[in-house]
């Protein structure tokens, strides 16, 4: 009964406080615009607002004000003023310990559907103070706290529950700090080009996959077989840029690719009008299932969906391309 | 209702000692005053805690909890009969910090805490102010502070980083308490009237008298009051600092008529000779008396008026430290006239007990002739016959002027003063009892006079025709010593003996007496900062006319400006290195190119759009970028700065 009571009024706080916040993001997003990659937090981003224990503490000072303005006792106002003080010299601090810190998007990991795709925050504080108890937060998630000593830079992980394939991106999200006494809460929205892949989600029961049939040695450009330098050709669109021979270049003035000799292997095809099954997601799901099985046993396949065609091979770089393939299939290029 | 989970995880051992440190610095004031269970009470539910949260045990159950709670409560009340005033407000604080602690499982439980914390110095402030007191609210304010750091301290954060920090936001805090501790304009009258404290003994002087029951006179060296005179400082024969007078003698105990307020007995005295003007500073007695140079003529506090023994009288007790200006002349008539229902009260004595004293009375009076010579008759008897001055006089029992006069024959102020009064009472001269101090020290450094509790005395009263209240000090006549130099002087004589010097080295004295001087002005300037303090220090800073709008403008624009400084301060401190040469030149290359460089795109990859997308020619990109590498991450970094100069300018923007 009581809580029933109790939450209407919680309810009601709430979503007006709710629409306040949705309000003023909107207006920051209108104000400060769409960030770089690499962003500064400058004083003027940073908000900041009293947290209930600020609250609690003003009400403590003036309550202590009032009890030294009875008594007239000048040490119970000293007392008091130095709370005051602190309260306001406090405010400057939470918002100090954010200003000035560079923010930069570290990138994603791709992950399949249905996990959280982890964003990489690097921040870097630049200062010659440390900074402590920072976090980013979107919507419910946060980060870790962390401090950053002087010039120290740390990856913050924002996770992020993803349900479908494609392009994720986060429109919005926040860096904030409670430090030093938790009187105060100030915070910064940035609006950065922050977007992860999430490949389709395996199918759990696929059909099986086509069968195999061995190849010839063919070009080749894995992590494992780096080893094996093969010669230089001229470079492509396309290539690895850590494959440009750049003391070549430096001299040359040539763009050169290195290559490298790869082995035999056996190698399938996965078409995606082959499937039996209905529905595009469900073949996306059986060809991502398919990719992963067959890349954890380091055999060569090959893909090939409407419009594309990956031809058989295997490694991380293949996994990646057939994968992003099947993760964009038919999705507006954003 | 959910019952909480009562585990817990060790998580709070890097806070849980600072929160406690926190409430033990907050409660140390208090432990004097608390019975000591509660002391004990805290110091047990700490421990207990600390080991619960070492050995990752369980929190003590709800009903353990709400027992305790239930139990401590009744023995304060029991303890007070009250839960209002200091004592029993610390009283309960103490043992809400205690059960707060044993419920304190997440990090911030401990809010509470230091919030108790907080309130348990204010009330200590509330309850004695010395010049100690402004370290020790630093001091606690910073250890509070420091344990609410550690409260949401990161693992990275030592606790000498969380001091550090908290002393940094506490200097910056610190002149703006200043400003604003100047500038609050003050109260002249309280909003409503709390008793303080009605736990503590008081440690004035006592309103009842009995020679021989107490065998010791402490020498207490707490100061009484201090007084800064206008002129010169009488001598310390004229120094009788009237208290309260003693009218009724049930053959062992003095006491005083309770003190009757508002009767007009001001026109019954006429003054003569000097005035002598003074402040006086009256530490707080919880007593109503008011202490004045014998007699007074005017004084600046209110509420206070002359009773009929021409003794000074607070409406309420002082209960904090006061200062006042009187006006006192020590030479002048006291009610020459005595109605005789008065003369009759003045000379009653039991008619039991110390029969031999009334009996020699009455033969010395038959001898000496006048009134006059029998004074001078009794006051030579005790200077020629054995009598002795001393601080521990042997006990008296049942008829104490007959044994004090015939048998023990010592004792101090209060012995002769009463012995003294009864003889005069005896022989049917009316006579008094007047209980003050008397004589006092001054401090050299400050110039002012300390009034010592240890210069308590006891002297008489003794009315005569044309003279009025003529005031007799008994105690001279036996140890003049006392009244010239005071209880010290008279006393050192055999402690100094004991202790195999005379008197104190003469460093200490004026370390002693420097002490003393820094009291009297924390006293009068921080203390005693009041609406006419204030008003004159702000007229001295240039103030035009203060008054409480003006002062809260001033405050408001102080704060404000104090505060853009210490902001401006702390951006100094935080703001980001000047960006190096290298990185301005290549933000400059980028630029000039005509891209963005993407998000976490490696210095070479970028390079490779360049020479794919742009109309740089491919050399140029490629000294631009290994230049800039060489100086990012290279060896000879000067060499690659102006390598990547030249490169940079060679290009040209479109």
């Amino acid at each position: 009964m009581s809580s029933i009571l109790w939450q209407y009024p919680s309810r009601l706080v709430g979503s007006v406080r709710d629409r306040a916040t949705l309000r003023a993001r909107r207006w920051a997003r209108k104000r400060q615009g769409t960030d770089a990659a690499t962003t500064e937090l400058r004083p003027r981003r940073v908000y900041i607002l009293p947290t209930g224990v600020g609250l609690v503490f003003g009400l403590m000072a003036f309550a202590m004000l009032l009890g030294s303005m009875n008594y007239n006792n000048n040490l119970s106002f000293i007392l008091t003023f130095i709370l005051i003080g602190i309260g306001f010299v406090s405010m400057h601090q939470c918002q100090r310990n954010l200003v000035g810190l560079e923010l930069a998007f570290a990138g994603t990991d791709p992950v399949f559907a249905g996990q959280a795709i982890r964003f990489r925050v690097a921040i870097t504080n630049q200062s010659k103070s440390a900074r402590y108890g920072i976090r980013i937060y979107h919507d419910k998630t946060e980060s870790d706290v962390h401090d950053l000593q002087p010039g120290e830079s740390k990856i913050f992980i924002l996770p992020v529950s993803t349900d479908r394939r494609g392009w994720v991106q986060l429109e919005r999200f926040g860096i904030r700090t409670l430090f030093p006494f938790e009187l105060f809460r100030s915070w910064a929205w940035l609006h950065m080009d922050l977007r992860g892949l999430v490949y389709p989600d395996p199918a759990e029961n696929p059909p099986a996959a086509p069968p195999s049939r061995v190849a010839q040695g063919h070009r080749q450009h894995d992590a494992r077989g780096e080893e094996d330098f093969a010669g230089l050709r001229k470079y492509h669109a396309g290539d690895s840029p850590r494959h440009v021979a750049w003391k070549a270049y430096a001299r040359s003035g040539q763009l050169l690719s290195k290559q490298f000799a790869g082995a035999d292997t056996s190698s399938q095809w996965f078409d995606f009008d082959e499937i039996e099954a209905a529905g595009t997601e469900t073949r996306l799901s059986v060809l991502t299932r398919w990719i992963v099985n067959a890349d954890q046993t380091r055999e060569d396949y090959g893909l090939r969906i409407p419009g594309f065609e990956f031809p058989p091979a295997h490694g991380d770089e293949q996994r990646r391309q057939c994968l992003e393939a099947l993760a964009l299939f038919d999705e507006k290029a954003s | 209702m959910r019952v909480q989970p009562r585990g817990t995880d060790g998580s709070l051992l890097t806070s849980l000692p600072w929160t406690m440190g926190a409430l033990a610095v907050s409660l140390a004031p208090h432990v004097p005053y608390l019975p000591f269970w509660i002391s004990g009470a805290f110091i047990g539910c700490a421990v207990w805690r600390y080991v619960i949260e070492r050995r990752r045990r369980m929190l003590p159950s709800r009903w353990v909890r709400g027992g305790l709670a239930l139990v401590c409560f009744l023995g304060v009340f029991g303890t007070y009969s009250s839960i209002s005033g200091v004592g029993p407000g610390s009283a309960l604080l103490a043992i809400m910090a205690a059960l707060k602690l044993l419920e304190t499982r997440r990090r911030r439980d401990q809010f509470v805490l230091l919030f108790i914390s907080i309130f348990l110095v204010m009330s200590s402030l509330l309850r004695e102010q010395y010049l100690w007191s402004l370290p020790y609210v630093i001091g606690s304010t910073l250890i509070i502070l420091t344990a609410w750091l550690r409260m949401s301290a990161g693992a990275s954060e030592t606790a000498k980083q969380s001091f550090t920090t908290s002393g940094r936001l506490l200097l910056y805090a610190a002149p703006l308490a200043i400003a604003m501790w100047v500038l609050f304009p003050r109260l002249s009258s309280p909003f409503w009237a709390v008793p303080i404290d009605t736990s503590r003994a008081t440690s004035g002087l006592s309103d009842t008298m009995s020679p021989g029951d107490i065998s010791s006179l402490s020498m207490s060296d707490e100061v009484a009051f201090r007084v800064q005179f206008d002129g010169e400082v009488p001598e310390s024969r004229d120094l009788y600092w009237r208290g309260l007078i003693m009218t009724r003698f049930n053959g062992r105990t003095w006491t005083g008529s309770e003190p009757r307020v508002g009767t007009p007995v001001e026109d019954q005295i006429s003054f003569r000779g000097e005035p002598v003007s003074y402040e006086l500073t009256l530490e707080p007695t919880r007593q109503q008396w008011i202490f004045a140079l014998d007699m007074p003529e005017e004084w600046s506090i209110k509420r206070v008026f002359m009773g009929p023994q021409q003794q000074l009288v607070h409406v309420t007790p002082i209960e904090q430290r006061v200062a006042y200006r009187v006006t006192s002349y020590t030479d002048y008539v006291v009610q020459s006239r005595l109605p005789s229902i008065y003369r009759k009260w003045y000379t009653s004595v039991p008619a039991d007990g110390n029969r031999r004293s009334a009996e020699l009375a009455r033969q010395m009076r038959e001898n000496a002739g006048s009134d006059t010579a029998y004074i001078d008759a009794v006051l030579a008897k005790f200077h020629k016959e054995e009598y002795f001055y001393t601080l521990q006089p042997p006990p008296l029992g049942s008829s104490p002027v007959d044994r004090f006069l015939f048998d023990t024959k010592r004792g101090f102020c209060e012995h002769y003063a009463s012995a003294f009064a009864f003889m005069m009472r005896s022989a049917g001269i009316p006579s008094r009892i007047v209980l003050g101090y008397q004589g006092g020290e001054i401090n050299p450094i400050g110039g002012h006079l300390i009034v010592r509790q240890s210069d308590a005395h006891a002297w008489t009263e003794v009315w005569l025709e044309r003279y009025g209240w003529y005031r007799v000090d008994p105690t001279a006549a036996v140890a003049p010593e006392r009244i010239e130099y005071g209880t010290r002087g008279a006393a050192l004589d055999g402690v100094g003996e004991l202790w195999g010097f005379t008197a104190p080295p003469q460093f200490l004295r004026d370390l002693t007496m420097t002490w003393d001087a820094l009291n009297a002005k924390w006293n009068e300037w921080v203390l005693g900062y009041g609406p006419e303090t204030q008003s004159k220090f702000l007229e001295w800073l240039g103030m035009v006319d203060p008054n409480w709008r003006k002062m809260l403008l001033t405050l408001v624009g102080s704060v404000v400006a104090l505060i853009l400084m210490i902001s401006a301060f702390m951006m100094l401190r935080y703001r980001p290195p000047a960006k190096d040469r290298a990185s301005i030149l290549y933000n400059k290359f980028i630029k000039k190119t005509g891209l963005t460089r993407r998000i976490g795109e490696a210095e070479q990859e970028f390079a490779l759009r360049v020479t794919t997308g742009s109309h740089i020619p491919n050399d140029k990109v490629a000294s631009v970028t290994v230049a800039y590498l060489d100086a990012r991450y290279g060896v000879e970094e000067t060499n690659a700065v102006r390598r990547l100069e030249t490169a940079v300018a060679a290009i040209s923007s479109r």
